[in-house]
């Protein structure tokens, strides 16, 4: 048989000697120039509370796909207040991909992007609205169906309005009737805004 | 004496606490089972209440009850040959287009995780020298993990049930294990085979040493877990995988709204996800 052993603790060993081991060290580790070693950094910084900031700096800089993605499960494994506003910063960004993994980490910080959901739902760029009505669609909250009916009663751009009555469509219930008649009402010159009304409270009618 | 019970705050914060330790999510419906296993810990330790008990989980510097713990609340079902599927395509697939792209020397290194009680590691052990004649020409290197130490020690005596060993061949049955009265213990040359050690995947310091792997097998531990432990499970096995290095899953399981970081492979046997070729 050519079945061979090894002890994988003697690879831990030889990596641990390699580099220091504190958090200032981890957050300088985060620009070297090898990308394993910037994973490496990036979940080891899960430990270290204050790390956010410089987690986020790294972030909208790094240009490999695999270690922004440590930052953001890091970042939302942290979940404080830095973290969550950085991923906020990152709606904003010009970088499609980096927008679209922001909006998947949000959507799996339900506690911690609650109290700031009211507030981009009303961002004066209608593109930062409709990311977040996009992280509504897995979020985990009672509140979804609220914010929902507040965009559709009062979002003035009908993009905003049109990606929320699509989910509504989802998870809307009898509770939102009356926001959909009213939205039908407000755009009656927008056959898509009729169209999704419709399909929305067809199906909450038949569930 | 009052039965110890646990009252719904209580069950909350434990539950958000081993969760935050092993990854672990336990749903509301599985309030009877998380209930019972600390119940028996409670007294076990002569604790007398959840809070007596909570603060020695926390603070206790040796984590030896936590590990204690951890054991029981872990799930261990399953049996030699589960998914055959992936073994065939393993042996079919996976194996000749590694040993085809190979550039560099040493053995084809594989990680099944979580190892239970060995079934998986010494099926895909037995696999290789029944069906796969690179094992002639190739070392192979099985390392097997768990986060369960119970487990572990149960994996490395290899003994096993009826139930364990009803799916495997008559013939590998009889060739690979003998009856030793407490049940079917796998031959020594197998249980030599496989490298069993102790692993949180959700512990960085336990996973860094785990690299440079041609294949993992993380098969119905996934589903066990929340979206965001999903993804540092993710992020892990990436940094474990060489490059090209594949990752085969259980069949109710998937990669693609988890990480963006791995590749489809659709093969006759199997679906399998593939770091790629290029990856740093």
């Amino acid at each position: 048989m050519a079945f061979i052993k090894k002890q994988p603790e003697k690879v831990i060993e030889q990596c641990e000697r390699k580099r220091e081991r504190n958090c200032a060290s981890f957050e300088l580790q985060l620009s070297d120039p090898n990308p394993t070693a910037r994973r490496w950094a990036a979940r080891d910084l899960a430990d270290c509370l204050d790390s956010s900031a410089a987690l986020v700096a790294q972030l909208l800089r790094e240009q490999n796909s695999s270690v922004r993605e440590i930052i953001l499960t890091t970042l939302t494994k942290l979940g404080d207040e830095v973290a969550v506003a950085g991923l906020v910063n990152c709606l904003r960004s010009e970088d499609a991909a980096l927008r679209n993994e922001a909006i998947e980490a949000m959507k799996m910080l339900p506690d911690e992007v609650a109290p700031i959901m009211s507030q981009l739902l009303q961002d004066t760029d209608s593109d930062v609205r409709i990311f977040a009505v996009n992280v509504l669609e897995s979020l985990q909250h009672e509140q979804v169906e609220e914010w929902l009916n507040e965009v559709i009663e009062h979002d003035a751009h009908v993009n905003v309005c049109a990606t929320a009555v699509d989910l509504l469509g989802e998870v809307g219930t009898s509770y939102s009737w009356e926001a959909l008649e009213n939205l039908k009402a407000r755009f009656p010159d927008e056959p898509y805004i009729s169209f999704a009304s419709d399909l929305a409270l067809k199906r909450i009618r038949g569930s | 004496m009052a039965p110890i019970t646990l009252s719904h705050e209580e069950f909350l914060k434990f539950r958000e606490f081993f969760y935050r330790k092993t990854g672990i999510q336990f749903e509301d419906s599985k309030r009877y089972f998380v209930d019972k296993r600390l119940i028996e810990r409670i007294e076990a330790t002569d604790s007398g209440n959840f809070r007596n008990y909570f603060i020695t989980l926390r603070f206790e510097t040796s984590g030896q009850e936590l590990q204690t713990l951890t054991n029981l609340m872990t799930v261990n079902e399953t049996y030699f040959f589960r998914e055959e599927y992936q073994f065939k395509c393993l042996v079919s697939s996976i194996l000749p287009e590694i040993t085809a792209l190979r550039k560099k020397q040493g053995p084809i290194r594989i990680w099944s995780v979580p190892s239970s009680s060995g079934e998986e590691p010494y099926s895909i052990a037995m696999y290789l020298l029944e069906y796969w004649p690179g094992i002639n020409l190739w070392d192979v290197e099985i390392i097997s993990s768990d986060i369960d130490t119970k487990i572990i020690a149960q994996a490395r005596r290899g003994i096993y049930s009826d139930r364990s060993i009803q799916h495997l061949p008559k013939n590998l049955l009889e060739k690979y294990f003998h009856y030793n009265g407490e049940g079917y213990q796998i031959c020594d040359d197998l249980r030599q085979a496989v490298e069993f050690t102790k692993v949180n995947l959700m512990k960085p310091s336990d996973v860094r040493g785990y690299r440079e792997f041609d294949i993992i097998f993380c098969r119905n531990l996934l589903i066990y877990f929340d979206d965001l432990s999903r993804r540092q499970a993710a992020d892990t096995f990436y940094d474990a995988l060489n490059p090209g290095g594949f990752l085969c899953l259980g069949h109710s399981e998937s990669m693609s709204r988890v990480s963006s970081l791995y590749q489809v492979r659709k093969f006759s046997d199997a679906v399998i996800y593939q770091k790629s070729m290029e990856a740093q």
